[in-house]
């Protein structure tokens, strides 16, 4: 290590191969995948985020939603991640080109949210989303900060969260979600990677004998 | 190559130190205030997994942003400065010249740890990024890459001009860390904050960041106090030192490609994680070699030495558990689990941490010209971290793998899945309150010693520190 520019220009090789290799080969690889359209429905998937959702994403990542929840469906038989509803088919990379900032997270302490919407049986409605964040759960905290208390000045508010028992606001008072819980819901309910692409079906099973062993 | 480490006294105050011994000490004292405050936070975002309502209905604490606040705090506030600190002092030692610039690096610390605090209010305030490892709001990150710039330059002009022909190991790892951060974190910033690329390259570029911060810049700084310290506290030759340099360049080369581990089964370019594997494999020759350089810190008894064996074996731990779990065979279980955070655990709380409290305990001494005024505290603090360390990293590790029967293999629901962990969980959080309690009687003990030193400014304080470390 005597030759001091041969060491220096070491250390920049090493880490600008490390670096271009995987940042720009990925770039090179997916940074221009374009929409698929679909020629039996005449549209383009995935669809572009509607603008309170796209808005909503922001919101995910500054409350760190990422830290408990994943948005990334795992092939079949890797985990669990078909058996509890959260997705058909494994999350490719077509699915996140138009979010701003993907979330991918990588702790489960949570379900995983890449496909909510489509959630089988049942997807959540935005009614229960506005309940589990103002109330919380055994397992969800509460974000009572991004719902405001009010009276109801006149009209009781469409918007209200209906609350029940010991949540419920007092009387001639409601619970109404503020312009981040909104956008969040609307997020949480338009992240959706309902599309079959091409490259998201699972590969064929391999039988033992393959064809060209026949042959 | 270069001549190996030579042997030197426990008594070694150098005359070059003098002028450093403020800008070292405030690095250090920022570094252990940081420290605390990760610790804090490391308990109460444990406490939030066993009970999620935990202050999490306070908006600035929420899981996920404590989670920032907590690696944020540890990461940049307690191993950068502390690293950095090390860093500058090995690189002027063996520079063989007093640090020249040292006004610089007093400025850039000012700054790093105005940034950070400026980081981690805006966290709180929600303009957290949303990239793991990388969460700092956007407009602190280039004030920080500046400072740190300023802060490195001591080091830098050391390098550049130091007076013997040859180099010691510590000063390769110490040299390449402070080169190394500006240039990549540069990057990085420029493709995710300034002209964010698509889709989940975003995740591919915010993970080689976060996995490049550890393996390029602090873990080598660690290494580099490792280097310099076992030598000089065992006073013995590192055994096998001709093979330290290929050890270095297998982590400066392979180091951050190990990232896609954490990738398995995701929507990324499937070579990612494989190369992970290839690189996971590679790496277990450097951890060979740290093996075969640092094995004789098993020999002494001080407590500097204490804190590298402890840093060493569980290094090497992790670099072997990573290499397993980063088959796709054990990921399957492994994956978004707390095995996860166990691991980071035992290499971040493990490893990085008790090198840089090992080059801690012995570089004050030296830079104050004073023993450490509470030599009791600083042994409780060994004894309470490496208690901390195993407690929360084995209890996190038994959660991963109950996690793994219900979450992988099973339909329990998250609720039932809690109630379960809820044994493993609390005894984490009693392990991070050992942390906590350790790392405040470090800090105390420190403010004790510096304070002391500061009466005592004005007379000669430069006199041979022994062996209190």
């Amino acid at each position: 290590m005597k030759n001091r520019p041969l060491f220096l220009f070491g250390l920049f090789l090493a880490v600008l191969t490390s670096w271009a290799g995987f940042v720009l080969g990925s770039h090179g690889q997916l940074g221009s995948l374009t929409p698929f359209f679909d020629e039996a429905d005449g549209q383009s998937h995935p669809a572009r985020l509607p603008g309170l959702a796209a808005r909503g994403q922001a919101v995910y990542a500054d409350l760190g939603c990422a830290a408990c929840h994943t948005q990334q469906v795992r092939r079949p038989g890797f985990g669990s991640d078909q058996a509890r509803g959260w997705g058909e088919r494994q999350s490719v990379a077509r699915d996140y080109i138009f979010h701003a900032q993907p979330q991918l997270g990588a702790s489960r302490l949570g379900p995983d949210l890449m496909n909510l919407a489509g959630r089988k049986p049942q997807a959540p409605s935005a009614e229960e989303l506005h309940r589990l964040l103002y109330t919380g759960s055994a397992a969800h905290p509460a974000f009572p900060f991004l719902y405001e208390t009010r009276e109801i000045a006149g009209e009781a508010s469409r918007q209200a969260v209906r609350l029940t028992g010991a949540a419920a606001p007092k009387a001639g008072s409601e619970v109404v979600a503020t312009e981040r819980a909104q956008t969040l819901v609307a997020y949480l309910l338009n992240v959706n990677s309902g599309f079959e692409y091409p490259e998201a079906r699972p590969l064929p099973a391999q039988s033992p004998a393959s064809p060209e062993a026949k042959k | 190559m270069s001549t190996p480490p030579t042997q030197a006294s426990a008594a070694d105050a150098s005359p070059f130190d003098g002028g450093a011994r403020w800008p070292l000490t405030l690095l250090a004292g920022s570094a252990l205030v940081w420290l605390v405050v990760g610790s804090l936070l490391a308990l109460l975002t444990g406490i939030q997994l066993h009970t999620p309502s935990f202050l999490a209905d306070c908006s600035a604490l929420t899981h996920g942003r404590a989670q920032a606040w907590r690696e944020t705090a540890f990461l940049y506030g307690w191993a950068g400065n502390a690293g950095v600190g090390l860093g500058l002092w090995i690189l002027g030692r063996l520079g063989g010249h007093p640090l020249r610039a040292l006004n610089w690096a007093v400025v850039g610390t000012v700054f790093w740890n105005l940034g950070l605090l400026f980081g981690l209010i805006g966290i709180a305030t929600g303009s957290m990024t949303g990239f793991a490892g990388l969460q700092l709001p956007r407009a602190v990150q280039p004030v920080l890459v500046a400072a740190f710039c300023a802060m490195a330059l001591p080091g830098v002009l050391a390098w550049a001009g130091r007076k013997r022909e040859g180099t010691y190991a510590a000063q390769w790892y110490a040299a390449a860390a402070l080169f190394l951060l500006p240039w990549f974190w540069t990057a990085t910033q420029a493709v995710l904050l300034w002209s964010p690329l698509r889709g989940v390259v975003q995740t591919v570029a915010a993970s080689w960041h976060a996995q490049s911060v550890v393996a390029l810049w602090l873990m080598p700084l660690a290494l580099a106090a490792a280097y310099y310290v076992i030598p000089k506290q065992t006073g013995k030759l590192l055994p096998g030192y001709d093979s330290a340099p290929l050890a270095f360049w297998t982590l400066i080369v392979v180091g951050s490609w190990t990232f896609g581990r954490h990738l398995i089964g995701g929507p990324v370019p499937a070579w990612i994680p494989t190369m992970a594997v290839v690189a996971q494999c590679l790496l277990l020759f450097h951890f060979l070699v740290i093996w075969l350089n640092f094995r004789g810190a098993f020999a002494g008894g001080s407590v500097t030495l204490q804190y590298m064996r402890f840093g060493l074996v569980a290094y090497l731990l992790t670099g072997l558990a990573e290499t397993i779990t980063s088959f796709r065979g054990i990921a399957v279980h492994t994956q978004f689990t707390l095995f996860g955070p166990a691991l980071e655990a035992l290499l971040l709380q493990g490893a990085l941490s008790m090198f840089l409290f090992g080059g801690l305990v012995h570089q004050l001494p030296r830079v104050t010209g004073r023993h450490w005024a509470l030599p009791s505290f600083v042994s409780g603090h060994a004894s309470l971290v490496m208690l901390g360390v195993v407690v929360s990293v084995l209890s996190l590790g038994w959660a991963g793998l109950a996690q793994d029967a219900l979450l992988n293999h099973s339909q329990t629901p998250f609720a039932e899945i809690l109630v379960q962990l809820k044994m493993p969980l609390l005894l984490h959080s009693a392990g991070q309150f050992a942390l906590l309690a350790g790392n405040v009687l470090l800090l105390v003990a420190f403010l004790r010693s510096a304070l002391s030193c500061c009466q005592a400014e004005g007379a000669s304080v430069l006199r041979p520190a022994s062996s209190a470390s």
